[in-house]
């Protein structure tokens, strides 16, 4: 086991608006091996980022495994649509920060 | 047929000019650009403003390449929200442009996606169903009438239609971002499904190359087979991993995208690095719905707004900023009720951005800003709501402050900002014909 910082593993990590009401997360893997042994840790899962925002668990309106990118991908129902008053992050573009910080524990890979 | 696109957002900030030197003379069939979104928020839809700065250099930029290549210009979401007088200030840029290089005449197709709401009201009497998106509940006769103005967002219909009718220029109404690079690859008899394709990876252009840069040509070429995607910039590739990240750029599910009229299917799609600044794109599958709905767009106004700005230095205040903003907010209910107001905190180095989402609870900065921001139907009373709530952050008493002399530094006056406005529409309506919402016009340009 090793633990890592998704900041130092992850090839981009961003967040934006889908649509007015939601913020979609992207976490995206350099190659195919990092994206594999980040879905076996199971620590980026609808409930560990429901826990990360403090959020509850049916906030998280989507979330993939998306293959062909070796991308983890989650949307978040926002609290109010974007550009309401109150609403500073308007594009939902600097929500992803709390995700660099999360540390993960990693199976080598076994040959 | 070549399609190029050197901006993800027209009028922002200008496109880069040597990529875009370098796009022209791959010889492009068609120049497209998506000129708005719903991101910035309702305001702009609501108030019918402009948010960018730059639309005249860029249509100037668009129109005279466009011309000298003979090949058709299709900008869509005129303006940034695609209202008519959006589509009527683009036709004018155009058309004062055409004068100025002195370029021979032409057809200016234009198109018109706003929808009047005695329209609306007349099909919910019918008992139309407008269904909500993304939680929103399905539209009410009350919120349909607060509304202050509302776009249907237009398909390729539009666009294919003023293209048949001999256009040479086409400024388009609100319209999907995919559809109107889509539009003449399917005019011309090319694949659903790699049209739409195309439109989703290069509708922000350099967005879908890597690194990350801006506002940089980008050329979709579609076949009957495959789409291939290029970076023009020197300094830019388009790779399987920018190509498929991309894909999944601002939507919730990254293997359905929706349009008028179906959705793309891209579970079972192929990227393939072609050469060394291109990405293949194979095996989509465009779906025809059965029911063909349009997205409508519509905003309310709530009421003027102000904002003011407090900063707070001494360690002590910054630990308990918290109850600086408690005593700020509860001076201003003894002052002015609970009613007839919004007032919002902003605490910058602590939450200003994350507000509830954010995980990190104690502040570790030495010193905070707090934007001060009140909303109300009453303009005096969002001044007046501001104004306080910045002055009994000054004021605020908190036990075992050192300084006696204020509380926090503040700008004093409260800044009028734009008008609070909140979406009321992010709705859907069944339509007979993709084109019922839209009024497609034709005129001449040029010398």
């Amino acid at each position: 086991m090793t633990a890592v910082r998704l900041t130092d593993i992850a090839k981009t990590i961003r967040s934006k608006n889908a649509g007015v009401n939601q913020i979609t997360f992207d976490i995206i893997f350099p190659d195919a091996q990092t994206y594999q042994q980040v879905k076996r840790s199971g620590a980026i899962t609808p409930q560990s980022m429901a826990d990360l925002f403090g959020v509850r668990r049916d906030r998280i309106s989507a979330f993939v495994e998306f293959d062909p990118a070796n991308a983890i991908k989650f949307t978040i129902m926002r609290s109010c649509p974007n550009g309401s008053p109150g609403d500073w992050d308007i594009l939902g573009c600097q929500y992803y920060a709390p995700l660099m910080d999360l540390t993960l524990r990693l199976q080598p890979d076994i040959a | 047929m070549k399609i190029m696109v050197s901006t993800g957002h027209l009028g922002t900030a200008p496109s880069g000019r040597e990529s875009f030197d370098r796009g022209l003379e791959a010889g492009p069939d068609v120049i497209a650009a998506d000129a708005g979104s719903s991101d910035p928020g309702p305001v702009y839809l609501g108030e019918d403003i402009t948010m960018g700065l730059f639309h005249t250099e860029e249509l100037e930029l668009f129109l005279t390449a466009s011309r000298r290549l003979g090949i058709p210009m299709i900008i869509g979401s005129a303006g940034d929200t695609g209202s008519n007088r959006g589509v009527d200030l683009f036709v004018e840029i155009v058309k004062t442009a055409a004068v100025k290089h002195r370029i021979p005449q032409f057809k200016l197709g234009f198109f018109y996606a706003e929808v009047p709401q005695e329209d609306l009201l007349r099909r919910m009497a019918q008992g139309q169903s407008i269904d909500g998106l993304d939680g929103f509940p399905p539209l009410t006769r009350e919120k349909l009438v607060q509304t202050s103005r509302v776009v249907a967002v237009a398909g390729v219909h539009p666009f294919i239609k003023l293209l048949d009718m001999g256009a040479d220029v086409i400024i388009g109404g609100r319209s999907g971002d995919a559809a109107l690079f889509a539009a003449p690859a399917i005019r011309a008899g090319l694949p659903d499904s790699l049209a739409y394709h195309m439109g989703k990876i290069i509708e922000c252009a350099s967005f879908c190359a890597e690194p990350f840069m801006g506002k940089e040509t980008i050329i979709g070429t579609i076949t009957e087979s495959d789409v291939l995607v290029t970076a023009c910039h020197p300094d830019q590739r388009c790779t399987v991993a920018s190509v498929s990240g991309h894909a999944m750029y601002e939507r919730a599910n990254p293997n359905f995208e929706y349009a008028v009229g179906g959705s793309l299917d891209m579970r079972d799609c192929r990227y393939e690095q072609f050469d060394e600044k291109t990405t293949r794109v194979t095996g989509a599958r465009w779906l025809p719905a059965p029911e063909i709905r349009v997205k409508l767009e519509g905003a309310k106004r709530i009421g003027d707004r102000f904002i003011g700005i407090a900063g707070l230095r001494d360690p002590h205040l910054v630990r308990h900023v918290d109850d600086v903003v408690r005593w700020s907010r509860e001076s201003v209910t003894k002052m002015f009720g609970t009613e007839g107001y919004e007032l919002f905190f902003h605490i910058f180095g602590k939450n200003g951005v994350l507000k509830e989402l954010e995980p990190i609870k104690e502040t570790m900065a030495h010193e905070l800003a707090v934007v001060v921001e009140s909303v109300a139907a009453d303009a005096s009373l969002a001044e007046r709501v501001t104004d306080y709530a910045v002055r009994m952050m000054f004021l605020a008493r908190i036990p075992g402050v050192k300084g006696t002399a204020g509380a926090a530094a503040t700008t004093k006056k409260a800044m009028r900002y734009l008008p609070g406005y909140v979406w009321t529409l992010n709705h859907t309506i069944p339509v007979d014909d993709p084109l019922e919402l839209f009024s497609v016009h034709m005129t001449e340009a040029g010398v």
